[in-house]
């Protein structure tokens, strides 16, 4: 109990000193390492992403419709409320836990282990501008980018496979996308992706910062660790948003559009 | 820049050590273990004491010192010493720069002309040398990797600690060069061996 209070009190923590300390990131060295989590996270992980989010867009069309006998609407919106609001954000939110999480866990657990933060402290480097703001700073961006590039992608596979499961032509489903899509929609997932990359940079770079000791052993223990709150964290989010957004909000849970 | 007073008081196991070098000095502090050797060099580079510690650096005592006024002490101290390493995941260039590149001062250019410069001077291939990870060099070029990026800064105090541990006969020639550069960076820096009594 003491350290579960201890760990979200060290999270606010860490989350405030972040966002007190964005303007930082104009420092060339801060610049650079917020660069290199942004290429690491967002562009080396988008080569693996168009395979599986194509896939992923395809396969839930696929059995939706089948299961539920879709027509035009109703794959539409299976198309915008689970592919486009929840799948996409999600799905982002997993690759970047298993890329980036698990990276940044260990490397910072590693740092602290062999005495590079002690390091990075006597030469006057604050830990919290030159480790954690570039990652989660980072990490936000990234996921963002992976969020859309996974919506995009998903989406299109679904239009692109739907016309062979129900009569609807690719042209039919796109305009009726369009028709439905409305902007809340984007800014769900927007902010969602933002928030979901926002916990997971957070909670492992906590993690990293406060191994259990200063030992080898304690790295895997630490990526362990992080990982589990990062999932567990995301998927909170994501039932918190949804009740917050569409059940409080508009006052109708997952409704797509009137 | 002042004369070094340092006073570190340790209650255990105990020990006292009471250092006080007109500015520009060499000095040679023998600690009883490796264990005394790094709490004392923690201490000073912390400008900080822990629980059952005493410190006063340049006369002043550093459990009373606002943190502010901690923080410029401790910018008067380096140390070369195997508790303040390399980053791993930089290259020997990017952790030479690094704190100059954080703080802003003085310029890259001039910090890669001056690191080039030392270098050359302790025998090394400055274009291989910063290229490489920290992993990848030897013990004698991380210690010149972790030397010049605190030349950079050049420090008042420059703390040697045990700087020829590990090191060959003819790797300690190099580092024997230095305090050489340290006092030509710094002609009045005040330079602090410290080593373990049954080294000496």
């Amino acid at each position: 109990m003491l350290q579960a209070l201890r760990e979200i009190e060290g999270g606010i923590q860490l989350s405030l000193n972040v966002a007190a300390r964005l303007p930082q990131l104009r420092r060339g060295p801060i610049l650079e390492s917020f660069l290199r989590q942004v290429y690491f996270t967002g562009v080396t992980a988008a080569g693996g992403v168009i395979p599986r989010a194509c896939g992923l867009g395809v396969i839930i069309i696929a059995v939706m419709i089948n299961m539920l006998d879709a027509d035009v609407d109703l794959a539409v919106k299976i198309l915008l409320l689970l592919v486009f609001r929840e799948v996409g954000p999600l799905a982002a939110a997993i690759v970047v836990i298993l890329r980036t999480g698990t990276a940044v866990s260990a490397e910072m657990a590693m740092m602290r282990v062999s005495g590079q933060t002690r390091a990075l402290r006597y030469l006057g480097i604050d830990l919290y501008d030159y480790l954690v703001l570039p990652r989660v700073a980072g990490c936000m961006l990234a996921t963002l980018a992976l969020t859309f590039y996974v919506q995009f992608l998903a989406v299109l596979g679904g239009l692109v496979l739907s016309p062979f499961i129900i009569e609807a032509s690719f042209w039919e489903l796109t305009n009726r996308l369009f028709e439905l899509f409305t902007p809340v929609d984007f800014f769900y997932s927007t902010v969602k992706s933002l928030l979901f990359g926002f916990a997971i940079s957070a909670c492992c770079c906590w993690h990293g910062l406060n191994p259990p000791d200063l030992t080898n052993n304690a790295v895997p223990k630490v990526v362990t660790k992080a990982v589990t709150q990062s999932m567990m964290l995301v998927l909170l989010i994501n039932a918190v948003f949804a009740y917050v957004v569409f059940g409080i909000l508009f006052f109708g849970l997952v409704k797509a559009n009137a | 820049m002042t004369d070094l007073a340092v006073r570190y008081k340790r209650k255990t196991p105990r020990h006292e050590i009471q250092v006080s070098a007109p500015r520009g000095a060499v000095t040679h502090v023998h600690l009883p273990d490796d264990n005394a050797k790094a709490h004392f060099v923690t201490a000073l580079l912390k400008a900080r004491c822990e629980p059952g510690e005493e410190l006063e650096i340049f006369g002043e005592p550093a459990a009373t010192a606002a943190p502010k006024r901690r923080e410029k002490l401790r910018m008067r101290v380096g140390a070369v010493s195997p508790i303040v390493g390399l980053m791993s995941n930089l290259n020997a260039w990017e952790n030479i720069a690094l704190p100059a590149a954080y703080h802003g001062a003085p310029p890259l250019p001039e910090v890669a002309q001056f690191a080039t410069d030392v270098l050359t001077k302790l025998g090394a291939e400055p274009d291989y040398f910063f290229a490489r990870l920290p992993d990848e060099l030897g013990l004698l070029e991380r210690k010149m990797a972790s030397f010049v990026r605190l030349l950079v800064a050049a420090p008042e105090v420059m703390v040697f600690d045990a700087l020829e541990d590990g090191l060959s006969y003819a790797e300690c020639k190099h580092v024997a060069r230095f305090e050489g550069e340290y006092r030509a960076r710094q002609p009045n820096g005040t330079v602090l061996y410290v080593d373990t009594r049954e080294d000496s």
